[in-house]
């Protein structure tokens, strides 16, 4: 059975008065129906504008795809028309937004903006689209649902408001939900609460998730496979377990090595990776993580490293000269 | 002639052998009010009820909680920045809540901070060079020419390039920014930072190059710091001693390693499953739900232990009457009536 969704070679470009930021060069990932695929990096890293411009939602211009295709159920989206993917939007593919204090309309009711999807996409009529609003609401656990349909977002806090985004985005049944950061902005409990319930409404409705985040932990305990991006490009890309036990790529070393974590029994100076992440409109030559990589040698500043089968097998890719294995030899 | 600040930074610290900071039954209660030309007061945000602790030199203590739960306000207090209902603050002996004017500037010469938002908390119109040497201008300690050497300096010590004294702040990422802050908090030598949520808005890898950095200045400088953050891995790393807060007290407060090995608070360990760890294996075993809802109203926090309307072990004498702090040896205090036990955690 083919992949839900296949990413190949895209390119996202923005045309700036200061430039071409290569926000978007060249990834290609592919998700499977019901697995969770994370994508991790650090701001400004081109994970968000990948998901978007999934769904054609970045501004165009100053955006542009200019290469790649995006297969979903086999059909390229990057050709697909704007009606086509009214058709889509919302309904295949939905997606929840780091912000639930800014995603919703502040001036619309709970009730309503519940329902508008499902009277658009299923047809419904307003009274049928109330009532599984209600249904969705429960399910998503917003207690007293229909006593709050009438509400407004500002009476909802922040946990619930991220709740009713997942049920909106849940009421057309979607095959792909794209969670962008959907736990960064609430606090550690209301993200347990979060991520628990996107779990079991995986399981319940079988859907296929893209789960971005810069939070490793998060991903830790979500996700089957793991593309870890720098710079516009992915640098890593394999299984959760692998990722984790078996890193090879220094971004990647670097990263888990950084991290400050719960479970660590004596202090240690936390891995420092020095500098800045690279300005994409011009972009270091080669690898582009070479300015900041303690490893790198003239090769990696002259020509860059292809994604490549670490150890021959198909599963971890990695792009890098000198990954790890190669320099322990 | 000495004037009158110099006299107070110098003398109380040459007798004065008790803890840095000592900090009692803080309360501060914001009133909210209702009316447009004729404001009265409808009720108060309990922002802080009641908070108590000590701080050493040299020390480090975190300040842990969710948002709202009164870390910053606890913080603000501490400084003067916001006038304390009532309690006590005692800094190196002296009562901070009764000073004024000129008394209080020469006392927070020895105590700054750092904000979070390393976006809003620099002047977007000085220049880096104005931005860290005006504490130093306000305190009018030495001559121009030396403070402009002193600026350089600061900045090295900070990890930033001397040069960049005539940049402004929209020059520089996040991160560069927050080492700013850094130095401008550094320029009067003081003895007490507050970190306000100082990595809060930064990437891991900058993250990580700024809690180092915290981690030297403190070697260097002998300096204290209150680390207030929501985020508890940071917290442990960087604390030598925790203070959980929730709803604007204190529930528990114990040495860092104690603290994460043995909560005792259900809110603590409830806390503490939430936080996923980056690695799978563990992952899949843990459980991470053990807190159900949001956290109440502070203006109508409920009555009794303030915890209750959310713990899983509340009882019915939880929702009467606040449950006191008790020590649980090892430097361990919790308020809680059915303190966790290590049977008690396995279980939940």
């Amino acid at each position: 059975m083919s992949h839900l969704l296949e990413i190949n070679n895209l390119r996202t470009h923005f045309f700036t008065r200061e430039g071409v930021v290569h926000a978007v060069d060249g990834i290609s990932y592919t998700v499977d129906r019901g697995k969770t695929l994370g994508i991790v990096g650090e701001s400004g890293c081109g994970k968000s504008v990948g998901a978007m411009t999934i769904m054609k939602l970045i501004p165009m211009p100053p955006g542009r795809i200019v290469e790649g295709e995006i297969l979903f159920e086999g059909k390229d989206l990057t050709k697909a028309s704007e009606r086509q993917l009214q058709s889509i939007r919302g309904n295949d593919i939905a997606m929840i937004f780091q912000d639930p204090m800014t995603s919703l309309n502040p001036v619309l009711r709970i009730g309503y903006q519940l329902a508008e999807g499902m009277r658009i996409h299923l047809g419904m009529s307003k009274q049928e689209a109330r009532e599984r609003a209600v249904e969705l609401m429960d399910a998503v656990g917003i207690p007293a649902a229909r006593n709050r349909l009438d509400d407004f977002p500002h009476q909802f806090s922040g946990g619930m408001r991220q709740r009713v985004m997942i049920a909106m985005a849940l009421s057309c049944d979607p095959k792909l939900l794209i969670a962008d950061e959907p736990t960064t902005a609430l606090d550690v409990t209301i993200q347990a609460q979060i991520i628990d319930l996107l779990e079991q409404l995986q399981d319940q409705f079988g859907m296929a998730m893209l789960l971005i985040t810069h939070d490793l932990g998060v991903v830790a305990g979500v996700s089957d496979d793991i593309v870890v991006m720098y710079a516009g490009k992915i640098v890593e890309q394999t299984d959760t377990e692998e990722l984790f036990g078996n890193p090879q790529h220094p971004y990647t070393e670097a990263l888990l090595g950084s991290i400050p974590r719960l479970d660590e029994t004596h202090r240690r100076e936390l891995a420092n990776i020095a500098g800045l992440p690279p300005d994409l409109v011009n972009p270091p030559s080669g690898c582009r993580f070479h300015p900041r990589c303690r490893y790198a040698t003239q090769i990696c500043v002259d020509k860059e490293p292809p994604l490549a089968p670490y150890n021959g097998g198909p599963g971890h890719l990695v792009a890098c000269w000198h990954y790890r294995d190669s320099r322990e030899k | 002639m000495p004037t009158v600040t110099e006299e107070l930074r110098v003398t109380p610290a040459k007798i004065y052998e008790g803890p840095l900071l000592r900090v009692k039954d803080l309360v501060k209660r914001f009133p909210i009010t209702s009316g447009i030309i004729f404001q009265r007061t409808i009720g108060y945000i309990h922002a802080v009820e009641g908070v108590s602790f000590e701080l050493d030199t040299g020390e480090t203590l975190g300040l842990v909680g969710e948002s709202g739960c009164g870390k910053s306000t606890t913080g603000r207090c501490i400084l003067q920045l916001y006038k304390p209902t009532s309690g006590s603050v005692v800094f190196e002996g002296q009562e901070l809540t009764e000073l004024k004017g000129s008394e209080l500037q020469g006392v927070r010469r020895e105590m700054q901070i750092v904000f979070q938002d390393p976006y809003a908390s620099l002047n977007p119109r000085m220049t880096v060079g104005t931005i860290v040497g005006e504490p130093l201008a306000i305190h009018s300690i030495g001559r121009r020419r030396d403070r402009k050497g002193r600026v350089r300096e600061l900045l090295d010590i900070v990890g930033l390039n001397p040069n960049f004294t005539n940049r402004y702040p929209h020059e520089f990422s996040g991160g560069q920014r927050q080492r700013i802050g850094l130095a401008r908090a550094l320029a009067l030598n003081p003895k007490l930072i507050i970190c306000d949520e100082p990595v809060s808005a930064l990437d891991v890898s900058i993250q990580a190059q700024m809690l180092n950095l915290l981690d030297r200045l403190q070697q260097e400088f002998n300096l204290a710091y209150l680390f207030i953050a929501h985020d508890l891995s940071v917290v442990r790393h960087i604390s030598n001693r925790v203070a959980v807060m929730y709803l604007g007290k204190i529930v528990e407060i114990a040495p860092s390693a104690e603290l994460y090995q043995n909560p005792i608070h259900p809110y603590t360990f409830g806390l503490l499953a939430a936080i996923p760890i980056p690695d799978p294996v563990l992952e899949k075993k843990r459980v991470h739900k053990v807190i159900e809802g949001d956290v109440p109203s502070p203006d109508h926090p409920p009555t009794g232990c303030v915890f209750h309307t959310r713990c899983f072990r509340a009882q019915p004498i939880c929702t009467q009457e606040m449950p006191p702090m008790e020590n649980h040896g090892h430097g361990h205090s919790a308020a809680c009536y059915f303190p966790l036990d290590h049977e008690s955690r396995a279980v939940s």
